[in-house]
Order: C-alpha cells, then sequence, then structure tokens
C-alpha cells in the first residue's frame, strides 16, 4: 500500500516514518510505502486515482475536495494546534492581542492556508483589509530580516527553529502570534483515506491507524528521542541534527497539547470552524457536512 | 495566418481538454481532480477577466524579455564568432550560464534583483537566448564566401558589412528561430512568476495549485494559449514584411 505524505520528509513526518522503521506497519500484516508529498503532489487525488491507499492533507484541502464531491474521509488529526504562527520582533512591533495587527505590514502566501488564517484574524478583530498592507512571501526572507514586514508567517517547528536560532545569533528578540490562541482554529495536517477503503477493507484501515498511531506515539515520547532523530536524519540529510532536535519538541507541544492527551484525536469543532472560515471567505464551492467526514475508529 | 494558429490551438486544447473529460467520467472522478464542464465554464466567467489582463501583463514582460534576449545573442554572437580569444571566451561563457537550470540560479536573481519586474526579464530572457544564440552563432560565424570574397578583394570588408552580408542572407532562417524561441520566451516569463513573482498568469497559476483548483488552471492555460498564437502570428507577419523590404531593396 502507498502512504503519500503531505511534504518532503521533515520533522512533522518523523511519525510516520518511525512507524515504517520501526516495524509497527510490518507487525500488524502491513507493507507500507511510506512516500514523500511536495508542492506537486496532492494525497486527495492520489487517492481518488488510487495510486495510493492512505495520505496525508490539510484541512483545508480536506474541505475543498469534499465540497467537490472527492469521496474521502478524515482518520486521524496529527496536529492538535496549527503549527502555522506568525514571527514578530517585540522591540520593533507592539502586540499584545489581535486589535493590534491594525496597521502593521503583515506577510501572506496568497492562495495558501495562512491567507485564510489571516483573513479570518481580521475578520474575528473587525480589521479591514485596507487597515492593514499584505505582504506576498516567498521563500526569501529577506523582507522580515529588514524590517520591511512586520508579520511573517512560518511553521512553529520547522522554519521558525531556523529563523529563531538566526535571530539569536543576531541578538534580536522574537515572538510569535498564534492563531489559535486569538481564536482561530484552523485544523492542520490530518491522515485521509476513501470511504471506498473504510467500506470494504475496515480490517486494513483500524490495522493501519494503530500501526500509524503507534508509530507517532513512540516517535514522541521523549524516551524514544534518540530513536525518532535518527529515523528522521535518515531520511532528511540536509537537516543538522541539532536544530531536528529542537523540531522534534516543538512538534510534541503542538500534536500532544495536553497531558495524557490521545494522539491523533479528532477535533470536530476545529474543523468545524474551519469550514466556517472557509464558507465565509468563499473558498469552497458548497458547503460541507463536516461530521460526515470525521471517522472514529476504536482503538 | 492569425485564423490558422488560432484554429490550431483550438482543436489542440479542445482534444485535451476532450481526453481530461474522458477520464474524468469513465473513471468516475470527482470535480476536484478534474473539474466538470460546468465548473470550467462557470471559472471561465468568473476567472476570464482578472487573468486576461494576466496575461497580457505576462505576455508583455515576454515580449520584452525576448527583445532583451535578442540583443544579448546579437552580441554574444557577434563577438563569438572572432577567432579570437575573447570570441572563445564569450561562446563557452555563454554556453555555461545556459547550463545551470533556472530553478536554481532564480532563487539567487530573486534575492539579488527582488521579485518584481527586473527579475522576471531577465528569467524570459534565459530562457529563451539559448536557442537564439546557437543559431545567431551559426550564422554570423559563416562566411558568405561568394560575396564576401568581392569585397575582401577590394579592401571595403568592415565587420559591420559582414554582419549585414550574413544576416541578410540568412534572413529566414533568423526569423524562423526568432518566431520559434517567442514560446520560450512565454515559458519564461510564466516560469519565473510561479517561481517568485506577484502578477502574471504565473503567479495566477500557483495561486490556483495552492487551491487544487485544476479549473482555473484550464482557463489560465487558454488565455496563454490565444496569447501566446497572437504573439508568434504577430512576429511571423514582422519577419514576412521585412523579408519582403529586404527582397524589393
Amino acid at each position: 500500500m502507498n502512504y503519500r505524505l503531505k511534504w518532503l520528509y521533515n520533522v512533522s513526518t518523523v511519525g510516520d516514518l518511525y512507524a515504517d522503521a520501526q516495524g509497527h506497519f510490518a507487525r500488524n500484516g502491513l507493507k507500507v510505502n511510506v512516500k514523500p508529498g511536495g508542492p506537486e503532489r496532492d494525497a486527495l487525488k492520489e487517492l481518488e486515482l488510487g495510486h495510493a491507499q492512505f495520505g496525508v492533507a490539510s484541512a483545508d484541502q480536506v474541505l475543498r475536495a469534499a465540497a467537490k464531491g472527492a469521496p474521502i474521509v478524515v482518520l486521524a488529526q496529527l496536529f492538535q494546534v496549527n503549527p502555522l504562527h506568525w514571527i514578530y520582533r517585540p522591540d520593533r512591533t507592539a502586540f499584545s492581542a489581535g486589535e493590534d495587527l491594525k496597521g502593521k505590514r503583515i506577510g501572506v502566501t496568497f492562495g495558501g492556508n495562512d491567507e485564510a488564517i489571516l483573513r479570518a484574524l481580521l475578520a474575528r478583530y473587525g480589521i479591514a483589509e485596507t487597515e492593514v498592507t499584505l505582504f506576498s512571501v516567498r521563500y526569501d526572507y529577506t523582507p522580515f530580516y529588514e524590517g520591511r514586514v512586520d508579520f511573517w508567517p512560518l511553521y512553529l517547528n520547522a522554519q521558525a527553529v531556523i529563523i529563531g536560532e538566526k535571530l539569536e545569533k543576531a541578538g534580536e528578540a522574537y515572538a510569535f502570534v498564534s492563531p489559535d490562541q486569538l481564536g482561530v482554529r484552523f485544523v492542520a495536517n490530518s491522515v485521509v483515506t476513501t470511504r471506498e477503503m473504510v467500506a470494504q477493507r475496515p480490517d486494513t484501515v483500524k490495522r493501519f491507524l494503530k500501526a500509524l498511531l503507534e508509530g507517532w506515539r513512540d516517535a514522541l515520547d521523549p524516551r524514544h528521542q534518540e530513536k525518532a532523530i535518527r529515523v528522521l536524519l535518515e531520511a532528511d540529510r540536509e537537516t543538522p541534527a541539532a536544530i531536528v532536535v529542537k523540531q522534534l519538541s516543538v512538534t510534541r507541544e503542538l500534536m500532544l497539547t495536553r497531558a495524557g492527551a490521545e494522539f491523533g484525536q479528532i477535533d470536530p469543532a476545529a474543523w468545524k470552524q474551519t469550514e466556517e472560515v472557509m464558507r465565509a471567505q468563499n473558498l469552497m464551492p458548497a458547503p460541507v457536512d463536516v461530521q460526515s467526514l470525521l471517522v472514529t475508529f476504536q482503538q | 495566418m492569425l485564423h490558422r494558429r488560432i484554429y490550431q490551438f483550438l482543436i489542440i486544447y479542445g482534444l485535451g481538454l476532450g481526453l481530461l473529460l474522458v477520464l474524468k467520467y469513465s473513471l468516475n472522478l470527482s470535480d476536484y481532480v478534474i473539474p466538470g464542464p460546468d465548473e470550467i465554464g462557470r471559472t471561465g466567467r468568473t476567472y476570464a477577466g482578472p487573468y486576461f489582463l494576466a496575461v497580457l501583463n505576462t505576455l508583455g514582460v515576454a515580449i520584452l524579455g525576448h527583445i532583451l534576449s535578442i540583443c544579448l545573442a546579437t552580441i554574444v554572437a557577434v563577438i563569438g564568432r572572432l577567432t579570437a580569444w575573447i570570441g572563445s571566451f564569450i561562446r563557452t561563457a555563454a554556453f555555461n550560464i545556459q547550463a545551470y537550470p533556472i530553478v536554481a540560479v532564480a532563487p539567487i536573481i530573486f534575492i539579488l534583483l527582488g521579485d518584481g519586474l527586473p527579475s522576471r526579464l531577465l528569467i524570459a530572457a534565459m530562457i529563451c537566448y539559448f536557442p537564439l544564440l546557437l543559431s545567431f552563432i551559426g550564422v554570423f560565424s559563416e562566411p558568405v564566401r561568394e560575396i564576401e570574397h568581392f569585397y575582401e578583394s577590394t579592401g571595403r570588408l568592415t565587420w559591420r558589412l559582414q554582419i549585414k552580408i550574413r544576416a541578410f542572407e540568412n534572413i529566414q532562417k533568423l526569423t524562423t528561430v526568432i518566431v520559434g524561441s517567442a514560446t520560450m520566451a512565454m515559458v519564461g516569463t510564466i516560469v519565473a512568476e510561479f517561481i517568485a513573482a506577484t502578477a502574471g498568469i504565473g503567479y495566477s497559476i500557483r495561486i490556483a495549485l495552492y487551491q487544487s483548483d485544476l479549473a482555473k488552471i484550464l482557463v489560465a492555460l487558454f488565455l496563454i494559449g490565444v496569447g501566446t498564437s497572437l504573439y508568434l502570428v504577430s512576429l511571423e507577419w514582422i519577419g514576412n514584411a521585412l523579408q519582403s523590404r529586404l527582397k524589393r531593396a
């Protein structure tokens, strides 16, 4: 079976890689190819075309696809808090509440889910688009380093660690805006499959989910940290080990938000809010019955 | 000529679209994977206006980039035709620069020049100048002996005259390669916009890809095809007019 990830191998896929490398899939009688994602790869399309049986997709992708009739369901929610945050320099940019975004220059990837999240934040705090300056961002952080942009979007468990380290070396203070803490709970990556898989091969789906969640729990367990990092570094040779250690720690906080919380729990309220945000911004052609998308298996 | 180009494009586009729809209905795929005719039509009505303006924006940059690359290729070919060390150096440098994939060079260009017009222009020029350069070097390095001999023997052959003779004798070849490279100029501009610009149809396609919206991409492709066809026809017309004028002269 093929399991298509959302992005390239990085810390956000550590549990997927761990489940494979440590034999969780094999112990559950499954042979799974964990395939990296990327900008031109869409797990949802691969599921429908039969090129993959399981995949990882962000909630906005899932909702768009469902609104267009894609026969998909959500099996588990990887991040309990969306890793997308905005970095800023507190000594240059005063920020203590959502209203403080007014009058600021804010980086945004037009068309990306950060645009949807930002627009939801602006709407929530009654800020018109004319009251902020939206700056189109790409991979080059120079405009933020140079202070031309006040807030820059990044993933807290990935780029934030690297950028934060650079700013620390330069002796600059930095902080993050968390949309979740400002009341916009926009779901990030989730594990998905097709309705057909659930209906026709429920046992396979159960075993896959069991193996995957076991893998993730172990990978996030501090007792297995060394092993998890080794597994990740074998797949992602570009990121230095010291960075990966920090990234893993942040990932743990975003995925296991409460002590004793079950990994992979689906948060229906957050999904509902995500759907409302997307509908309010006309990002979906039709409303979606969120509840019918979320499938819960007893583990 | 215009009629033929557009007609041919519409046939190719129609065939491609038809194939997608056959796939969609035969494999029972949702509108998320391949949009249906309704959605394509609806998207077309909504986005034809802004996308048309974006294509014009891209086309404008592509034309400028194309002109830039023609100038660049002419200069390099004129210098490169020299047998001296400098000619050899210029030829080698030009070939080496082209050997780097543009996606690897583009981030450096964007960091140095920002994500505005200069970067788009430079990348468009870089992508389409190599075929121009190859032909131009070929044309300007190949002596037209029967004509040049006469001027050489009378001591009136200057380098300017030599270039003029060689260009005139190969005008059809030069026109063909200039028309051919126009498509690459358009592709180069779209690639540049896709990578880092904040305007043009390449940027619109990038946003559509973020949203997994194939209907928008199909509308964009249609308009790009029409825009490119119009540009190619204009170039062919200019080339024909130039050739006729030179023949009359």
